[in-house]
């Protein structure tokens, strides 16, 4: 009964209070202002953080409340901001609210208020809005010094692609404050009369360091300046994934993509969270973390990657099994055992996974980086393969990699071994050619081998051995060992078969021998010759396929041009073929190549078949002939080129086109044709298509006309190169005529010339006989003869001149001297003088007239030199003075000397040539001018000095001052009569 | 002239030591301090291009030229001409030690804050030669009999912004550290070459042992 008295008072007590709280709840509105408002600035994140309080809450009362807040800018007036802010509110609480403002909050003065109202629905009529709350001012310009300028926000961090609004504030108010971003001025909005705000959009990174904006007052150097930190968006990280190689660690990887690398903002960082477990890892590493399995046999995992920096959080889940997630480590101690020439064992070993975990594990043989083997092979640690069918002396690589069996994830990476297989003799016999030629009377083979191929050679080729054997007559086998790399030998052989056996040997063996039979008689078969067309892949070759045994053929031909050495090249062909493609990378366009087909016997002897030559591809000639223009007359001539070969041409010469440039008007003969040259000029061509023909006769052409030729080769691609024409003129029609007179004509000549010659002495007698000698006189030896010593010969020097006429004679007037008389008394120079050295007993009145002779027998200069005069000239002294000289004395001196040392050698008999001719007879002169005494001899003659000289002297030419005038020879004391 | 020849023996213990006894003297380490400060001049220059441009403009600008606003603690090297005339040689040196060794302080500072690998590579070698610079001015000291400056304790310069140190000021600091280390190695070039000269042997002496020859 007293416990239901208990309860009933404690029901009526709540259900009073009940009662109290309804009638004060609804009976009345609700005083629920906002109290206790404060404002505080927080300038990292440029936010307004409020906090407040509501009092008028009964105890425990718990209301849901919206919270209206005003937010103004510089004044109260000016709202900036209206947001209504829900929440629960309890008996005091304190409240928060933050508010980021775009505009720096140290350049403007904010003010907020708030008010509030209830709205629960368990109170249905409580939506009156309570009073604002007085305003509250934040202004932080208050914390700000004292400096003239400021500008914010102060390194401020953004992302990449936002926009920032940057103010400064002045506390001296002037104009001419102007602000730059990254030194390119930028211009704002005044918000104030000391506020200016710029609002950058769309901000974009542009150095590690930051982007500067400052500012800067054009008067007193005052700066001020911030640094804008932009920040790349932070990337999701891609290619997230985890596995593990042992099912002990984990190792889960990604790629972080860019990173900033502000140095107001360290490099992002990675968290590793694992739901199931709910553990959590900060990863040490921009890219990769670790993550230790636990021992609880958990097999499943659900991870997730957050990426995080000071603005933003990316993340990225994978949710896998961990078995199915294993990355065997690379195997190890890959080695090659027992290696052979064909086969080899391969053995590795592996980290164990687990207990008595399988792998998987791929044996890969490559060969010049190509795979040639594969096998699987299952192991569990230790792994062992066998690899055959492998190429002696070979170089291999062997590589393993595993993969765990029960779940295929990964491969393991390579683990790679070279090795090199043993060798084994040649397996094939090399390939044999032949040339046979005879080389000082005695027939020589040589043998020429191609070098085995690898997969032939089977190891290094050591030498080649080569074994001939006499198959006419038995004898000892001879066998010629040639190192390698050598390609052929040459054997002297005598009229007799043999059969050459070459073998390749390596360090294991010999290879099979190659067989060939040579004849001594190299022999001179005449066979087929053709012509083969060559095309991109090569010569197309074909043959007359042989009757009989052929055991098979062989097509032999040189690599390089016809003049150079040839590199002998040949190629095996079956029996039962009769043509094949022939290709080289030697062969070259317009160079002949000759193929010559043999065919082998079933001795292996061969025989020559057939002949080919042709062109991989023709060319146009390169060089005209050098062409000979013979038989030249008024209406032909003929041209020649027989030196032309037309072998060496880079193509087959088809024929020749003759080129004649007709003269001006004249038309083309009825062989040429009418055709333009590339420089426009017209001519006349005549084609020969024979290209043996190597003559061709131009007819039908005018007399005493200018024609041009020009000889050029052609192939089946085009003509020789255009040259230079040649020029040759038709003779006149009748010069043959004139030939036939004129030669005649001077043939006549000549004998009469020979005749003259030949009868000289006669006509020297007949026309110009000798002036007689008296000392040759036959008189005087008729004289002697009768022993009467006092007859003699009166000598010049007996006689007394009475009178010398000197003579001053011009040069040049010697023939008008001797010739006419007159002409000398005409011209002062040339009028003689007379001097009297001897006075006569009579007087004798004027000079008397002079004769001259001259004997023309002697040299003219001679002549010249001597002058006229009526004296000898006494070679033995020479003139003790000299009178004036006009010549060169050093000539005169000469002249001088060489005249001494003629005379000098003249033999006493020749000097007495300088005579005075005793025929000269008194009486031939002038008869008026006569002396009165007869007997006196009173007149003068005038001689040439007749002698010989040398002909040094006489040719010297005499000049007009040279010769030696008669005064100069006044000091001689001998005188002629 | 016998007058003169006493006067001049009267100052010769007034001339060092090592001028008397054939060894070589401060000039030769005086002149190989003067010729790394012009080495480091050189250097400073391709450094301070390639600093300035990471920190971009207006301090990679070259009339840039803005008030030494946090820069105070930096030790300054502008000194009046007169004053600079005045110093003694020990003052002198000792400036100029106590100089490089707050400024190779605040270098390997920046140096830690480098945020490129290359400019940090140019920066720690810039800072050995500076180091370099400071052993032979500290040889020159010693080399003259003067004692190298004690630091004071607690007082070891650091160059780690406060917190109300913005970025843009440090940028600032940085640009004036570069610029007083310039005209640091001007002034130390002139310091060098004054010493240089005064540290010659003096010509008297020479005229006087040729004279001697002479009576």
């Amino acid at each position: 009964m007293a416990l239901f008295a208990v309860f009933q008072t404690t029901y009526l007590l709540a259900l009073l209070s009940l009662r109290t709280y309804e009638s004060e709840v609804l009976s009345e509105p609700l005083p629920l202002t906002p109290e206790s408002l404060k404002v505080s600035v927080n300038s990292t994140c440029q936010c307004l953080h409020l906090q407040w309080t509501v009092h008028s809450l009964a105890y425990h009362q718990e209301l849901k409340m919206v919270f209206q807040i005003q937010i103004s800018r510089f004044k109260t007036s000016n709202v900036i901001w209206v947001e209504n802010y829900s929440t629960t509110v309890k008996q005091n609480q304190v409240l928060h609210w933050s508010w980021e403002s775009e505009l720096p909050l140290e350049c403007a003065a904010h003010f907020i208020r708030m008010r509030s109202v209830v709205d629960d629905s368990r109170i249905p009529e409580s939506g009156f809005w309570s009073n604002w709350s007085s305003w509250e001012e934040a202004d932080a310009q208050n914390l700000l010094g004292h400096d003239p300028l400021f500008v914010f926000p102060k390194d401020k961090l953004v992302e990449e692609g936002s926009n920032v609004t940057i103010c400064y504030v002045s506390r001296i108010h002037q104009d001419n404050i102007s602000c730059y971003l990254e030194g390119v001025q930028i211009h704002g909005e005044q918000l104030d009369r000391s506020v200016t705000a710029f609002e950058l959009k769309n901000v974009s990174f542009i150095r590690k360091k930051g982007t500067n904006v400052f500012c800067k007052m054009e008067q007193g150097g005052v700066l001020g300046g911030i640094v804008l930190f932009v920040s790349k968006v932070l990337q999701e990280p891609k290619d997230f994934s985890c596995e593990t190689q042992d099912l002990k660690t984990l190792t889960c990887t990604w790629d972080p993509g860019s990173d900033t690398g502000l140095t107001k903002q360290p490099s992002q960082s990675y968290t590793l969270f694992e739901s199931f477990s709910g553990k959590r890892t900060l990863c040490k590493h921009r890219n990769w973390c670790n993550w230790q399995v636990a021992q609880d046999s958990q097999e499943t995992y659900n991870f997730t990657l957050l990426a995080e920096n000071y603005l933003r959080k990316r993340s990225v889940s994978i949710l896998f099994n961990l078995t199915q997630r294993v990355h065997p480590m690379t195997p190890y101690n890959l080695f090659p055992k027992n290696v052979g020439a064909t086969n080899a064992t391969m053995t590795w070993k592996v980290h164990s996974i687990g207990n008595n975990s399988t792998l998987l594990c791929q044996l890969e043989l490559l060969t010049e980086e190509k795979v040639i083997q594969q096998h699987n092979v299952s192991i569990k640690v230790n792994g062992e393969y066998l690899l055959s069918e492998l190429e002696p002396d070979t170089e291999y690589v062997a590589r393993v990699r595993c993969a765990y069996t029960k779940h295929f994830w990964k491969w393991s990476e390579f683990i790679s071994q070279k090795f090199n297989t043993a060798e084994a003799a040649p397996s094939e016999a090399p390939d044999v050619w032949r040339n046979m030629k005879m080389v000082s009377g005695h027939p020589t083979v040589s043998l020429f081998w191609k070098p085995l191929s690898k997969v032939h050679a089977n190891g290094k080729i050591l030498f080649y051995n080569v074994t001939v054997e006499n198959l006419d007559k038995p004898s000892r086998l001879e066998v010629l060992s040639i190192p390698a790399p050598a390609r052929s030998t040459e054997l002297t052989l005598d009229q007799c078969s043999y059969q050459i056996h070459v073998t390749a040997h390596n360090s294991v063996g010999p290879s099979p021998a190659s067989v060939i039979v040579v004849s001594g008689d190299p022999g001179n078969e005449e066979v087929e010759k053709g012509r083969v067309n060559g095309t991109e892949d090569g010569f197309s070759v074909s043959w007359k396929p042989q009757s009989g045994d052929a055991t098979g053929y062989v097509v032999e031909w040189c690599d390089g041009p016809q003049d150079l050495p040839c590199v002998l090249q040949w190629k095996n062909l079956g029996p039962n073929t009769t043509s094949t493609v022939i290709s080289s990378g030697a062969f070259r366009p317009g160079v002949r190549y000759n193929f010559r087909i043999y065919g082998i016997s079933t001795k292996r002897m061969a025989h020559l078949l057939e002949k080919k030559a042709g062109y991989l591809e023709e060319l146009a000639p390169s060089d005209n002939p050098q062409v000979v223009m013979s038989n030249l007359t008024s209406h032909s001539f003929t041209l020649s080129w027989k030196d032309y070969s037309t072998e060496s041409q880079p193509g087959f010469i088809q024929g020749y086109h003759v080129y004649l440039k007709p003269k001006a008007g004249e038309q083309c003969h009825q062989a040429f044709e009418k055709t333009v040259l590339p420089e426009d000029s017209v001519c006349c061509k005549y084609t020969i298509d024979n290209p043996e023909q190597k003559t061709f006769v131009v007819e039908n052409l005018q007399p005493e006309s200018v024609y041009e030729f020009f000889v050029t080769p052609y192939t089946s691609v085009g003509e020789g190169p255009l040259d230079a024409f040649t020029k040759v003129t038709t003779p006149d029609e009748y010069s043959h005529i004139l030939i036939r007179i004129i030669l005649p004509m001077v043939f006549c000549v000549l004998i009469v010339m020979i005749i003259c010659y030949l009868k000289s002495q006669w006509l020297k007698e007949k026309c110009y006989p000798d002036i007689p000698d008296p000392y040759k006189s036959s008189v005087l030896s008729l004289i002697k003869s009768k022993e009467n010593p006092h007859l003699t010969i009166m000598n010049v020097n007996d006689c007394v001149p009475d009178a010398i006429e000197v003579i001053n004679k011009p040069e040049g007037s010697k023939i008008q001297f001797l010739g006419t008389r007159k002409s000398l008394t005409e011209t002062e120079f040339t009028k003689p003088a007379y001097l009297y050295l001897l006075p006569t007993e009579k007087n004798y009145s004027g000079p008397g007239p002079c004769i001259c002779f001259e004997n023309f027998t002697y040299n003219q200069a001679a002549s010249d030199f001597a002058s006229c005069g009526h004296f000898p000239v006494t070679p033995q002294a020479p003139p003790p003075q000299l009178g004036p000289l006009t010549s060169p004395e050093n000539l005169l001196k000469a002249l001088e000397q060489n005249y001494m040392n003629s005379l000098g050698e003249i033999p006493a008999g020749e000097a007495n040539l300088n005579y005075v001719s005793q025929l000269a007879s008194p009486t031939s002169g002038d008869k008026d001018s006569l002396p009165t005494n007869p007997p006196e001899p009173a007149l003068c003659s005038e001689y040439k000095m007749q002698m010989a000289i040398p002909l040094g002297l006489a040719s010297a030419p005499p000049r007009e001052n040279s010769s030696l005038s008669s005064t100069t020879l006044l000091g001689q004391g001998e005188h002629c009569s | 002239m016998l007058a003169c020849l006493c006067a001049v023996l009267w100052h010769l213990p007034a001339v060092p030591a090592h001028n008397r006894t054939g060894d070589p003297g401060p000039g030769p380490s005086i002149q190989k301090t003067y010729d790394l400060t012009r080495y480091l001049e050189h250097q400073l220059r391709s450094l301070a291009g390639t600093y300035l441009n990471y920190l971009g403009p207006p301090f990679n600008e070259p009339d840039f030229n803005p008030p030494r606003l946090g820069a105070e603690t930096l030790p300054r090297a502008t000194v009046n001409l007169e004053v600079w005339r005045s110093l003694n040689d020990r003052l002198r040196l000792t400036q100029n030690y106590e100089a490089y060794s707050h400024l190779l302080c605040y270098l390997r500072g920046l140096n830690r804050q480098a945020a490129t690998a290359e400019l940090r590579r140019s920066l720690a070698h810039f800072c050995t030669s500076l180091q370099g610079l400071l052993g032979s001015i500290a040889g020159v000291m010693a080399a003259l009999g003067y004692p190298l400056p004690q630091p004071l304790p607690g007082t070891e310069p650091t160059w780690t912004p406060g917190p109300a140190h913005s970025d843009f000021l440090q940028k600032m600091d940085d640009f004036w550290l570069l610029k007083e280390l310039q005209t640091w190695l001007w002034r130390s070039a002139k310091d060098f070459n004054r010493l240089k000269k005064k540290m010659q042997p003096p010509a008297a002496a020479v005229t006087l042992h040729l004279e001697a020859h002479g009576f």
